[in-house]
């Protein structure tokens, strides 16, 4: 790990190369971070970790726990709740936006509804999740589900709207089923836009789980950040904000993996 | 047997009483394997024609019918050869020539065999396999009209097929036309606005009028073409030297210049 990170930092002299800019980047954050809080003394403790509280800190969190477990239950529960939620949503949210985009009365229908319901924040449905399902997982999923609902619902419709008339018009005309156009043609030439309702789904589900676990959890990457600010903990707050950005891009970077390959054919007739 | 008729057809895109008339009483009868080309000035309502034989829009007055029957919907007896391919970019190359053979619920062999020969017939044997972005134009619309004969369809509708072509490209694409529509003769609506290759591939040209779009005058080319022996030059330049073919696509030009605003020269 050191080792990769001296080589990213000599890389970083050499002009020109990206991943090496990134490196020298968070080399150089690191480097501020360690001048203003432990070197200069600029920021207390109390406002922000030095880098040597927050190692203390996710020590701390991995052999004894903090918040009533360990940071990788936390993650793992965390994670759970996100897939689960973000699957429910696109596995209700990208068919309803396909048969949205394809026809015009499940628009019509469905449109009034998406209107009204659209800009309540998925932050507000919280309480009433609460009311119904109370602190535990189920609340948790269903406001992650409404939160990630609506990008994947957009997206999958306007990825049929946008789809090129004369490939609709070939298909009609090769004789195609309506089950098979719709899985052979209509879902694949809507899934460039698909995809990117997914990855604005997934990002909704991070921010949803974290804002669902500070109300009122047990367990969870949010209820360690909640603990934390109630003890008045500035290393595990930071232990559990850098958790969730991990995880958040952990997750985008697997999605974009499922992207690759999905969309081969398009990535490479954009190129 | 293919044959179209066009009888009374009145076109009015938007609205019905303040919409716009895109066509006027359309008269025209297409026998079973004859090649009819139309042209006409851009926005003249020759593309209307065609998609109305293929089912994708209605008439707003009057009926066209394929064998005798009232066209209602898109279907696999009347292949389309789309100006810009509209092949499907996520299937290779065979794989859009299959779809067409999969919905008729053909057995695996016979569609292996069907392909094969469709390949061989485009001289694409050897992009079977690849994606449609790989391919040039010329090449993705040869995988488009393979698409469209391995049906063995009885009326094939061409759309300005080589319109996105560059000249080179098309020239190639006329002469295989013509060998194709001699070892497999079909029924073909051919839409153009080039002069030159309609009186080159047609048997018998249609020209209409800018909008609303009226059939001004059919030509008979396929008897000049026989009587003058056209077929006997492989070549298209040598055809397009002959003083009938000149003559012929001089007309032509007269009798579309004579339309206002006509911008295709």
């Amino acid at each position: 790990m050191l080792k990769a990170l001296a080589g990213g930092l000599f890389l970083g002299l050499a002009p020109g190369r990206k991943p090496a800019i990134k490196v020298a980047t968070l080399a150089a954050l690191i480097g501020l971070w360690f001048l203003l809080t432990t070197v200069t003394g600029a920021v207390t403790g109390g406002r922000f970790p030095s880098p040597a509280e927050f190692w203390t800190s996710l020590v701390q969190i991995n052999t004894r726990g903090y918040a009533g477990a360990g940071l990788v239950s936390h993650a793992l529960h965390s994670v759970k709740l996100v897939a689960m939620g973000f699957l429910v949503a696109i596995a209700t949210g990208v068919p309803l936006g396909l048969w949205m985009g394809w026809s015009r009365k499940v628009e019509a229908l469905v449109n009034p509804v998406f209107l009204i319901i659209r800009p309540i924040p998925p932050l507000a449905w919280i309480p009433l999740a609460i009311l119904w399902l109370g602190l535990g997982d189920a609340a948790k999923i269903m406001v992650i589900w409404f939160s990630a609902f609506v990008p994947s619902v957009i997206n999958a419709f306007t990825g049929v709207r946008n789809i090129d008339r004369p490939v609709i018009e070939a298909a009609r005309m090769l004789g195609t089923p309506r089950w098979r156009l719709i899985s052979e043609v209509i879902a694949p030439a809507a899934s460039p836009m698909i995809f990117t309702g997914l990855r604005l789904s997934l990002q909704a589900s991070w921010t949803t789980l974290v804002a669902a676990e500070l109300v009122g959890a047990l367990v969870g990457v949010g209820f360690v950040l909640n603990m934390a600010q109630q003890d008045i903990y500035p290393g595990m707050i930071l232990v559990g904000m850098l958790t969730v950005g991990l995880l958040g891009w952990g997750t985008t970077v697997l999605l974009g993996m499922a992207e690759r390959r999905a969309l081969a054919w398009n990535i490479a007739a954009r190129d | 047997m293919g044959s179209i008729s066009f009888s009374h057809v009145d076109k009015i895109f938007g609205p019905q009483g303040s919409g716009v008339k895109a066509l006027d009483n359309i008269n025209l009868d297409i026998a079973d394997r004859e090649f009819v080309a139309i042209v006409g000035p851009s926005g003249c309502g020759k593309t209307t024609c065609l998609r109305m034989v293929a089912g994708f829009e209605a008439a707003s007055a009057g009926e066209v019918k394929v064998n005798g029957k009232t066209v209602t919907a898109p279907g696999p007896d009347r292949a389309v050869v789309f100006q810009q391919f509209a092949l499907f970019p996520w299937k290779t190359v065979r794989e859009n020539i299959d779809l067409g053979l999969r919905n008729k619920n053909l057995p695996l062999a016979e569609r292996d065999g069907l392909i094969s020969s469709a390949l061989k017939l485009m001289s694409l044997e050897s992009h079977a396999d690849a994606f449609p972005h790989q391919l040039s134009g010329g090449m993705q619309q040869r995988v488009a009209i393979a698409r469209a004969y391995v049906l063995d369809p009885e009326v094939l509708l061409m759309d300005e097929p080589f319109g996105a072509l560059d000249a080179q490209t098309r020239v190639v694409m006329q002469e295989e036309l013509v060998r194709l529509a001699r070892r497999n003769p079909r029924t073909v609506l051919f839409i153009t606005h080039a002069v030159e290759e309609a009186v080159y591939l047609a048997d018998r040209v249609a020209i209409m009028t800018r909008r609303p779009g009226r059939i001004k005058e059919v030509l008979d080319i396929r008897s000049i073409r026989e009587a003058e022996g056209w077929d006997r030059h492989p070549k298209i330049e040598d055809v397009m030297d002959l003083e009938s073919f000149v003559h012929l696509r001089t007309h032509i030009w007269k009798t579309l210049r004579e339309e206002k605003d006509f911008q295709h020269v």
